[in-house]
């Protein structure tokens, strides 16, 4: 499929790429950054993170969200689907509050429920990533879905396209804008929120977090901090781009 | 050829299309027209399927409809409607490539065919063919909707008010390039439209429905001089009667012989003579203005006041009134002079077939 690709400036291409160039630096070689820290807070005695290496932590910290994100948008595409074809459409507005439920349900508060019963570590936290994750990517499905014209889809119809062919070539093609954005919320907001795994022995850059605020050290706090902001503004870049491909027109 | 028979669409205890039986011939050009609600979109979707009717049967040559596959049956119609409904995340060129797309026509058959048919509705190939919807003109997109819709060589086209969305100057050309694409390939149409005037112009039948019946189903010149009731009467409108007759009429059929300046029949007849320079272009009329004097009786021919033979009646009386002369010279292709039409011909002679 080929897609319209429109001229923009490419400032923030630069942006993205020198943002992405500082976090790798920074995941690298942390380490090397032990004498500024121990500058701005003399009194404490081990100035970075050392526990795990802060790329082992990154990679951790990314399978969270790369596992939760692809189960959140396979779930959220697939109930916004299934809700705006015929045969779903009295489910909206069940499917819409539990997913908006899935949001406002804090993920602490899910922890809290998972935990007794999945155990510690990697499995409670993917479940209350996911559940936070899926209401941007419902709900973006649904009105994306809902931006298509009539007029192409009654074109389609009569034109002769199956309905599965209308679905794959004009409905999601046309959607494709506005359901990525709701992906990107949806990570974005994963990103931060993978740090509350940690509470539960899932490792990730809340790691250093944690570990700073039960110890008292501020360095960790913003060694962990630092790394989670730049990762979200990376992929809220990245993700800028890629909706910028599947622009067509006005 | 599309043929009706009794049928009928009824939405709860609405019967909104009631009964209708008619039958577009192989290569004819059929218009629905009657005011709005009567049906005619309805009618026109039943025969596509996109809305299954309660009754009666549609035959699509020897095939009854809903005996074929629905996709199946949709790609041997072209569809064309007033939203066009392109599609906007493709070109020009893959939006009009779409149907022999589904029915798998090799690459370059495809290719050549958007090309073909780029030509036919002068979209020009190079400047538009990369295109996206969204920078076209209204006009543009509408050719593009045609074209679409003609891209498989479907055996009959369907038209849900194509023009009714343009500016009237467009619609025209539109009209026209319609017209001359019909001439071409011979299709037959089912054209849906309120305007009568563009019924009159496009169709070879025309079939007048008023609340999902069939009032009349008959060529123009019969609805205009035969209508069947006072409801046809009143839906032609009485107004420019006259004028409507004479859309459907043309000039070929008002041609008179032209009587050249200083031939012996100039002296003899008392009628208008023309002067032709030496490749047969007419190029002055002598007489022809009624309470002139006489030397104002010398009237220079330009291209404006000129009739060619399928122009219709309707657009040469008009440009006589507005010229203020009593003949138009006729003339071909190369601009040479091969007869006249008068204001006497016009209202008294019974057109020749
Ligand atoms: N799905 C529907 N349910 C009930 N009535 C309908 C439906 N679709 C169309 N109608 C009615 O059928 C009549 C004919 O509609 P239509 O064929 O669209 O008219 P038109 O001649 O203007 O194209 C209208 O009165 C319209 O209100
Ligand atoms: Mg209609």
């Amino acid at each position: 499929m080929r897609v319209a690709a429109l001229k923009r400036p490419t400032s923030r291409d630069g942006l993205l790429a020198s943002l992405s160039a500082l976090l790798v630096l920074l995941v690298l070689f942390m380490e090397e950054l032990a004498p500024l820290f121990q500058a701005l807070f003399p009194e404490l005695g081990n100035p970075v993170y050392r526990r795990e290496s802060f790329l082992q932590l990154t990679l951790d910290h990314l399978l969270l969200v790369l596992v939760s994100s692809l189960i959140s948008v396979s779930v959220g595409v697939g109930a916004g689907l299934f809700v705006t074809r015929r045969s779903g459409r009295e489910f909206e507005p069940m499917v819409s509050s539990l997913a908006a439920i899935g949001q406002t349900f804090p993920p602490a508060a899910v922890l809290a429920i998972v935990v007794p019963l999945a155990g510690f570590g990697f499995v409670p936290t993917i479940v209350a990533l996911t559940l936070y994750g899926l209401l941007p990517v419902v709900q973006n499905t649904i009105a994306g879905l809902g931006t298509v014209p009539p007029a192409a889809l009654e074109a389609a119809r009569g034109i002769g396209m199956t309905r599965g062919q209308i679905l794959r070539r004009v409905e999601l093609p046309m959607a494709m804008r506005v359901i990525i954005a709701g992906v990107r919320v949806s990570v974005i907001i994963n990103i931060g929120t993978a740090t509350i795994g940690s509470t539960v022995g899932a490792q990730s850059l809340g790691t250093p977090i944690i570990a700073g605020l039960v110890g008292n050290n501020i360095a960790y706090v913003i060694q962990g901090a630092v790394l989670v902001g730049l990762l979200a503004i990376v992929s809220d870049l990245i993700f800028e781009r890629l909706e910028r491909r599947f622009t067509f027109g006005d | 050829m599309i043929e009706l028979q009794g049928l009928t669409k009824i939405y709860g205890d609405k019967t909104v299309v009631d009964d209708i039986s008619l039958r577009v011939d192989s290569g004819e050009f059929g218009v629905l027209i009657g005011p709005s609600g009567c049906g005619k979109s309805t009618t026109l979707r039943m025969i596509n399927r996109l809305i299954p009717a309660t009754h009666g049967r549609i035959l699509l040559g020897d095939d009854d409809v809903t005996q074929l596959p629905v996709e199946q049956l949709r790609r041997r119609i072209g569809y064309a409607i007033q939203s066009i409904g392109l599609f906007p995340h493709w070109s020009v060129a893959e939006n009009i490539a779409v149907v022999p797309g589904l029915l798998k026509w090799p690459k370059s058959r495809i290719d050549e065919r958007v090309d073909e048919l780029m030509g036919l509705f002068h979209l020009d190939v190079g400047e538009l063919r990369d295109k996206y919807p969204h920078q076209l003109s209204g006009g543009q997109a509408q050719r593009v909707g045609v074209a679409r819709a003609l891209a498989a060589d479907p055996e009959v086209l369907l038209m849900d008010e194509p023009f009714g969305a343009v500016d009237p100057l467009t619609r025209e050309v539109l009209q026209d390039e319609l017209l001359r694409v019909h001439q071409h390939t011979r299709k037959t149409i089912v054209f849906v439209t309120h305007d009568m005037d563009e019924a009159l112009k496009l169709a070879s039948r025309i079939a007048l429905l008023n609340t999902g019946r069939l009032v009349q189903y008959d060529r123009p010149i019969e609805l205009l001089t035969r209508p069947a009731d006072d409801f046809v009467r009143s839906f032609i409108g009485k107004a420019d009667l006259g004028l409507k007759l004479l859309s459907r009429r043309w000039v070929h059929q008002y041609q008179q012989h032209a009587t050249l300046q200083g031939s012996p029949a100039a002296s003899t007849q008392a009628g208008y003579t023309w002067e032709v320079d030496a490749t047969g272009r007419p190029t002055c009329l002598h007489g022809g203005r009624l309470h002139a004097e006489d030397r104002q009786q010398h009237t220079e021919v330009t291209q404006e006041w000129s009739a060619t033979p399928d122009m219709t009646m309707k657009e040469a009386l008009s440009r006589m009134v507005w010229f203020r002369v009593m003949v138009l010279p006729v003339i071909d292709g190369e601009g040479r002079l091969i007869g006249e039409v008068t204001m006497h011909g016009v209202m008294g002679q019974q057109p020749c077939a």
